[in-house]
């Protein structure tokens, strides 16, 4: 049971990560590589902060959502200048950035060791030291920023992301500023990663670099892509069907490291597979 | 001490390294358009050939690296021929082959670490007993020298290549428009294929190059792959010459940036330069 609770909260995380990516990508068109790196800031916020300050979650969670706001603002106002596969090079570059920053400000992330000892949240007297509470608070944010994405989409916003997906120019004709709204998209998405970064950190109470190189954001790309890109609900549905698909690896035994490798070996296949044969992934209404 | 005729040395090597990754990928780039991701694993693929041609049975140096190269060369063959080329035949679009090369070098990585471990391997016969050559007061080792004449080779070779036969005809006239050339009657995907064959073989070389002179891990082909992706850019994506220019002008910002700040933020101050180019001059040096 406790283990089915653990799945659970790592299901809630990557689903808020596969919901604010999906906005990016899915709603956009625009191929991110990069929410790793979101993710990342997100988590080593909470961590410096708690773990250096007395400073409690939810000021760490706001913290984090800043930061990522304030470094997604710097790089996306680069990126949204492009589209298309020059887009996800530049994503593709920052996260690698983002990775060696994480690794080599030993003085602010202590680089390879990791930050241990990150304490879980307290509020209103409720102790989110119990993993079934925590698992009730990852949830209620993924509920939240998932309501809030449908907001996004279906609102005036989603429909001119849309548009800038399916025609820049035509919808640049008509009077919008497309950079703009791609950087806007960019910033939202990644303060949601942030969020997400947040909880992990949190939960797990001890991050390290590893967690947040490219592979993770190109984990997180596979989930949506499975789902379906443009998809809310198939976000969701991604990130249950890759969190629960190494449990199933694991029954055939693998020895640990090895499963480790070879969940990412099951990652970049299905990858190739859902290019070449269904490419919208399973619930997706649009294709790269 | 006189630092900078070091610098200078350290700077020319990185440059021949980035090189002959840059040469790879922007061949392959220009005949089909498309961000090959996946390159950067053809280096860790002709790396660990080589280390276990030599090292593991023991054979002849010169052979093993014959093998190595042409394996990492059949490895972007068989890529070509099972994975990009039937979507090209469908016509997909250019995100679809990127995310497809992306699923391939996460799977093609983690294959490599299972069967050779993650751990950091040398590939030099004899540590610490290399030639050394003093050159304007800077120390260069025997590797680096064969480096340094290794891209000049297969830049020389690349040239003759590409000019100076019907097969290089062949080559640019694809590059310049595919569909032209399909209709004046050449084999692209045939030569395609070749083409992806060439590219990843020098690749393998780098990578059993860099293995001479640092050692080899499953992860090395990211940060190599980004870097030449980077000198690509600069240089003129496409653009043979522009490569070789752009690696060099990466070498010399990211060794000289490191003058007097640590050597861990080369890494950052390659993007740098990549972002600056991306916004005052995308098309790179090169390209009209």
């Amino acid at each position: 049971m406790e283990y089915l609770i653990h799945l659970a909260i790592l299901f809630a995380i990557y689903a808020i990560l596969g919901v604010s990516l999906n906005l990016v990508v899915g709603y956009t068109g625009l191929l991110s590589v990069t929410h790793a790196a979101f993710y990342g800031i997100g988590a080593y916020a909470t961590a410096i902060l708690l773990t250096k300050t007395g400073a409690g979650f939810f000021a760490s969670v706001i913290l984090g959502v800043i930061v990522a706001i304030v470094v997604s603002f710097l790089i996306g106002a680069v990126l949204s200048k492009f589209k298309g596969d020059y887009y996800a090079l530049g994503t593709f570059g920052f996260n690698t950035i983002v990775f060696a920053i994480f690794l080599n400000w030993q003085s602010l992330t202590r680089g390879p060791l990791g930050i241990p000892g990150i304490s879980r949240p307290e509020l209103f007297g409720i102790n989110f030291a119990n993993n079934f509470n925590f698992l009730i608070l990852a949830l209620l944010f993924l509920g939240l920023i998932y309501f809030a994405s449908r907001f996004i989409t279906s609102s005036s916003l989603g429909r001119v992301l849309k548009a800038i997906r399916e025609d820049e120019t035509a919808i640049a004709v008509f009077g919008y500023n497309t950079l703009y709204f791609k950087l806007a998209i960019f910033v939202i998405s990644a303060a949601m990663a942030a969020i997400a970064g947040s909880l992990f950190s949190s939960y797990i109470t001890f991050i390290d670099p590893s967690g947040f190189r490219l592979m993770e954001s190109v984990f997180i790309l596979a989930i949506i892509i499975l789902g379906g890109l443009a998809n809310l609900r198939g976000s969701i549905l991604g990130a249950l069907f890759l969190i629960l698909l190494p449990e199933i690896l694991r029954f055939v035994g693998f020895p640990a490291d090895i499963a480790a490798q070879m969940r990412q070996v099951v990652y970049g296949v299905i990858l190739i597979l859902l290019m070449l044969y269904r490419p919208q992934g399973l619930m997706g209404e649009y294709k790269l | 001490m006189d630092i900078v005729p070091q610098l200078i040395l350290n700077s020319i090597i990185a440059g021949a390294i980035y090189t002959l990754i840059a040469l790879g990928f922007n061949l392959i780039y220009g005949a089909t358009k498309f961000f090959n991701l996946a390159h950067g694993v053809m280096v860790a693929v002709g790396g660990y050939a080589f280390f276990y041609f030599a090292k593991t049975l023991g054979l002849n140096i010169f052979v093993a690296v014959i093998i190595g190269v042409a394996l990492a060369g059949l490895v972007g063959y068989g890529l070509d021929k099972l994975i990009y080329l039937p979507l090209r035949k469908r016509k997909a679009s250019n995100m679809v082959l990127l995310v497809a090369s992306l699923g391939a070098f996460t799977a093609l990585q983690a294959v490599i670490a299972i069967l050779f471990t993650s751990q950091f391997k040398t590939l030099s016969q004899n540590v610490g007993t290399q030639k050394l050559f003093e050159v304007f007061g800077g120390i260069i080792t025997q590797t680096q020298l064969i480096i340094l004449l290794a891209a000049v080779l297969v830049m020389a070779g690349l040239v003759l290549l590409l000019y100076k036969t019907q097969f290089g005809k062949a080559v640019r006239a694809i590059s310049d428009d595919e569909e032209v050339a399909r209709i004046v009657g050449i084999n692209t995907n045939k030569i395609m294929g070749y083409v992806f064959f060439i590219g990843s073989a020098i690749a393998g070389l780098a990578g059993i190059l860099v293995g001479f002179d640092i050692g080899i891990e499953p992860t090395m082909g990211l940060s190599l792959l980004l870097k030449g992706v980077i000198a690509s850019i600069v240089g003129g994506v496409g653009n043979i010459y522009g490569g070789v220019l752009g690696a060099f002008l990466l070498g010399f910002v990211e060794n000289f940036g490191i003058w007097k700040i640590s050597g861990e933020w080369k890494d950052a101050i390659a993007f740098v330069l990549l972002i600056v180019f991306l916004v005052f001059r995308p098309r790179g040096i090169m390209n009209k």
